[in-house]
């Protein structure tokens, strides 16, 4: 078996008890790694609540990582999330994945609560739990500080500790699993940090065929407009989208009641370029390092975290839009749940928020103290508490991130059927509908989104088993990246056989979410986007999302799934036949 | 998405790539939608029943190209790789299925070379290309497979064994179109003035009328204006019969990142303007230029990747022939320094780039040129490769 160590660190914070386990070689060939293994090791918890004790955390690295495969150094975290109750897994980049894996573990699974805080220091040995109750309060940036003589650090910040429903865990290079609140879970458990280190080198079966396929790849990259081009992510990072999805009018702006900012051009990448002179920074070992940081190497957000604490809440103030980036980042808290959570509590107070405002509320929220703590409990939670559950921008309870659905209906689609609730990175239509990769579709039509949307799921749920980064696929595919996997273990991996795997990911998640109560009724957007238009301009109408069109093509979806029309599976044996 | 069938089916007949009567299109929705040859049909719907794929085109093209290439294949050869450096990045290579390997019952050989590859040759049948999100990728996939496998095997018929009779009177009717040229007659085209809308009509016009002469296929190819400190340009991925709201503005200042949808070759488009008084640039890829551009004389030559790493500039009826690869991958830097003195330039085995003063005219007359010139090297160059009696079929249509 090449590719994966075969070894699973199992660790029990109420007994302390840590164990490594063999992982079966049958298990890993077939969910790859990453959301895949997460998933499938999650078989038996998946009706715990996300905060009972047993409930596990599992860190799952994938087959490519520790090789020069591009943007493959990641890792996915798996759980329940406890914003959403869906089953949750979130992929991050940084150094901890590569050293994970070099410590040889293709997995960790944590579950149980410790009585008081603890760090987990993994080394190739296995684990050990060190008591953490110096660091418990401390914002991440100090975490990780306190720990960099252990290697790579994961860490919760006050809001993990203070179990905010979209708290964060930080890599301790400024990446975060992000969205749904695993953060809180591990908070929940006491464990404030995960540390860990090793030299372990991984090298492929095949080398000419894998670097022939790793040329193959960096040939598309430069290809690429969206990765390599002048105006591109690796130039300007993920803000460089401000200006686009400006002109496309689909801006989500002061609660989503309108698509356009008019001073968006604040916090646009070039803007961002002017006022920080940002220098490159990224994942391990990936060569697009998209990620921006300022000169003392504090990350710069991204485009989702920029357009929402801008346009969404109405602030067209850099500064503060960098300082909330900046407070989330080490409070451990989510950008985008908190910035939607705070326009939704502007507009349900008849009023967005001034920029001076943003910073105390934020920390109020991490504190779980004043109005922050009915805030730190999400924006569908706080929207409802007030009477008014139209005003959360979300689908599952998962706030939606920067790409307003009535100017991309596939977008609109693919975040009612998105397992993990309003996520545009499950099928990332934004790719062919806004950046014309692998090649343009209509954004205002429904036509042939349903299958485009499920075959998507499938891909990109292979994509966070392997675990590569989405940026990859705005220039390669699995084509390529599954001669890097077959170059990597010796098996073939057709990029058919890859979609199979991602489709089993895919259902699996379906399956636990159904069984937890999930219908179709949740795979609903905000009436909002079915009453209201976006703001019409320059030769575009953003009419409101057709309600019928809307429902015959999430019928489609579901039938082309092989589930009822709505949206069910035909029995309740899925698991059963599944590997 | 019947319409994107449609659509897609009319083009492939127009641009040549297919026989009419034998090409079929199949896409799925929640149902399977189709067009054209019974023939085909039962094939392509055993193929994509099996795939997790949107569409799939299955059509002979209408000149017996790929008879020949699988003439001159060995018997045990499963793959072709592609010369020409577009097809080469983003199809790797094309498998290829004998007949014996497959049948309506039996589609399973076909499946997994899909499941691998965006398209293969299939003998007996022609080419089979998959679209993972619409009914135009499995065309665009489809015109880069044919596209490939034109310059393979007209390359091949002047670089490795000497042609035969029997290879060379079935492209009887290849051999006579070639000696027509393509018509110059291009002064139609709008004049460009600075405002944007006349801008946008020219760029539009030159674009649907380098298709319409068949110089080159649809998508392969963009084209650009600067005026005013920025740059009109295509976006990637955009026909070029089809530009209508496909043009994205670039500030020469980076003040606004909108044209990150911009054509890949964004970079070589600025470098040229940058380095030449250029107002507009015409790019495409005509097929008898790149197979003539990927001919070298060198002989004893350290270079293996010789369309990315060779330094020379070469020259084909004195336009300089440049290495370079797509995108951030050189093409910016090696062909802005050789473009200035010929209005054009040659990037080895990818297509040519053709500049402007004032207008469009004078790039896309470039391109006329370029092609018809080549088209008669190439007939020359076969000629020589032949014997007497065959040399009858390429000399074109008797003057009596």
């Amino acid at each position: 078996m090449n590719g994966w160590c075969g070894r699973l660190l199992t660790v029990d914070l109420t007994s302390g008890r840590i164990s490594i386990e063999p992982l079966a070689p049958e298990l890993l060939q077939t969910y790859l790694g990453g959301r895949g293994l997460g998933v499938r090791l999650f078989r038996d918890s998946y009706q715990l609540d996300p905060f009972a004790k047993e409930i596990p955390l599992i860190f799952a690295v994938g087959p490519l990582c520790g090789t020069a495969s591009p943007t493959s150094a990641r890792l996915s975290v798996v759980s329940r999330s406890p914003l959403t109750g869906t089953i949750y897994d979130c992929s991050a980049g940084g150094r901890f994945a590569w050293r994970l894996k070099a410590a040889g573990f293709d997995a960790v699974k944590i579950s149980g609560q410790s009585k008081s805080p603890v760090v987990l220091s993994i080394t190739p040995e296995g684990g050990k739990l060190l008591p953490a109750d110096k660091l418990w309060g401390l914002p991440v940036k100090g975490t990780v500080q306190a720990l960099s003589d252990h290697g790579s650090v994961a860490a919760i910040g006050p809001a993990g500790e203070n179990r905010v429903l979209f708290a964060n865990i930080m890599m301790g290079e400024g990446n975060a699993v992000g969205r749904g609140g695993l953060g809180a879970v591990m908070g929940a458990k006491q464990l404030k940090a995960l540390t860990v280190d090793g030299d372990r080198k991984y090298e492929p079966l095949d080398r000419p065929r894998f670097d022939h396929a790793r040329k193959d790849i960096m040939r598309l990259f430069r290809a690429s407009p969206v990765i390599f081009g002048d105006l591109g992510i690796a130039e300007y990072g993920t803000p460089a989208l401000v200006d686009l999805m400006a002109q496309r009018r689909m801006a989500p702006t002061e609660n989503f009641r309108k698509t356009v900012f008019a001073k968006s051009g604040q916090y646009s990448g070039p803007a961002i370029k002017r006022a920080y002179q940002p220098k490159k920074d990224g994942c391990y070992a990936c060569p697009i390092q998209c990620k921006k940081s300022t000169q003392e190497g504090v990350p710069l957000p991204e485009y989702e975290t920029v357009s929402h604490f801008g346009a969404l809440n109405g602030i067209d103030d850099l500064r503060s839009i960098v300082n909330s980036n900046t407070l989330c980042n080490q409070l451990g808290m989510d950008t985008i749940s908190a910035a939607v959570t705070l326009a939704a509590w502007g507009e349900l107070r008849g009023e967005f928020l001034r920029a001076e405002e943003i910073g105390p509320l934020l920390n109020d929220m991490a504190m779980r103290q004043g109005d922050g703590d009915q805030l730190a409990e999400g924006s569908a939670r706080l929207a409802e508490q007030h009477g008014q559950p139209q005003l959360s921008m979300s689908v599952k309870g998962l706030e939606l991130p920067a790409y307003d659905p009535r100017g991309a209906y596939g977008m609109a689609l693919a975040y009612c059927t998105s397992n993990r609730g309003g996520c545009h990175l499950r099928a990332y239509p934004i790719s062919h509908e806004i950046l014309r990769k692998p090649v343009a579709t209509d954004r205002f039509s429904f036509a042939g989104k349903a299958r485009i949307i499920k075959i998507a799921e499938d891909t990109n749920a292979t994509i966070d088993s392997l675990v590569a980064c989405k940026f990859s696929f705005f220039g390669a595919s699995l084509e390529e990246y599954g001669e890097l996997l077959s170059a990597m273990t010796g098996i073939e991996y057709s990029p058919q056989l890859l979609k199979e795997i991602g489709e089993r990911i895919y259902l699996t998640e379906r399956f636990y979410n159904q069984q937890n109560g999930f219908t179709a009724s949740d795979d609903q957007l905000p009436e909002r986007f079915f009453t209201e238009p976006g703001s019409a301009g320059e030769g575009i109408e953003v009419p409101p999302v057709d309600r019928q069109r809307f429902t015959e093509e999430l019928i489609k979806y579901y039938r082309i799934r092989g589930l009822t029309d709505d949206g069910r599976f035909t029995d309740d044996s899925y698991l059963d036949r599944q590997p | 998405m019947i319409r994107q069938i449609e659509k897609h089916f009319n083009k492939m007949v127009a641009d040549g790539s297919a026989d009419e009567t034998q090409t079929a299109i199949l896409a799925k929705d929640d149902q399977l939608l189709c067009q054209g040859s019974d023939s085909l049909l039962p094939l392509g719907q055993a193929v994509l029943d099996r795939l997790n794929v949107v569409s799939l085109v299955v059509a002979t093209p209408p000149l017996p190209l790929l008879d020949v290439l699988l003439g001159r294949l060995a018997a045990d050869a499963t793959e072709i790789s592609p010369l020409d450096t577009e097809t080469r990045t983003f199809l790797h290579d094309i498998p290829v299925v004998r007949q014996s390997e497959f049948s309506v019952e039996r589609p399973e050989r076909l499946v997994e070379l899909l499941g691998q590859r965006k398209g293969i040759l299939v003998e007996g049948v022609g080419i089979m290309a998959t679209g993972s999100v619409t009914v135009e990728l499995a065309y665009i996939n489809y015109s880069s497979v044919y596209h490939a496998l034109f310059i393979k095997v007209l390359l091949d018929l002047l670089l490795h064994k000497d042609p035969s009779l029997k290879e060379i009177k079935p492209l009887g009717s290849l051999w006579a179109q070639m000696h027509t040229p393509i018509p110059e007659s291009v002064d139609f085209l709008s004049s460009l003035a600075p405002d944007r809308e006349s801008i946008l009509r020219a760029i539009d016009e030159t674009g649907r009328r380098t298709v319409e002469l068949k110089l080159v296929d649809s998508f392969f190819g963009n084209i650009s204006c600067r005026s005013e400190q920025q740059l009109y340009i295509s976006q990637t991925g955009a026909s070029l019969d089809d530009l209508a709201g496909c043009i994205d503005l670039v500030a020469d200042d980076n003040s606004s990142t909108a044209g990150i949808t911009a054509s890949s070759e964004l970079i070589a488009h600025r470098a040229i303007y940058q380095q030449t008084d250029a107002a507009t640039i015409l790019h495409g890829h005509p097929k008898f230029s790149v197979i003539l551009s990927l001919l070298c004389d060198e002989t004893d030559c350290k270079v293996e990747d010789c369309w990315k790493d060779c330094s020379r500039v070469r020259s084909l009826a004195d336009t300089p022939v440049v290495a370079g690869e797509v995108g951030a991958g050189g093409i910016a830097k090696n062909v802005p320094p050789v473009i200035a003195a010929s209005g054009t330039a040659v990037v080895y085995g990818h297509g040519v780039f053709a500049i402007g003063r004032e207008d469009f005219v004078t790039p896309l007359r470039a391109l006329i040129r370029l092609e018809n010139y080549c088209r008669q090297e190439y007939l020359c160059r076969l000629k020589a490769r032949v014997p007497e009696e065959t040399q009858l079929i390429l000399s074109g249509p008797d003057p009596a």
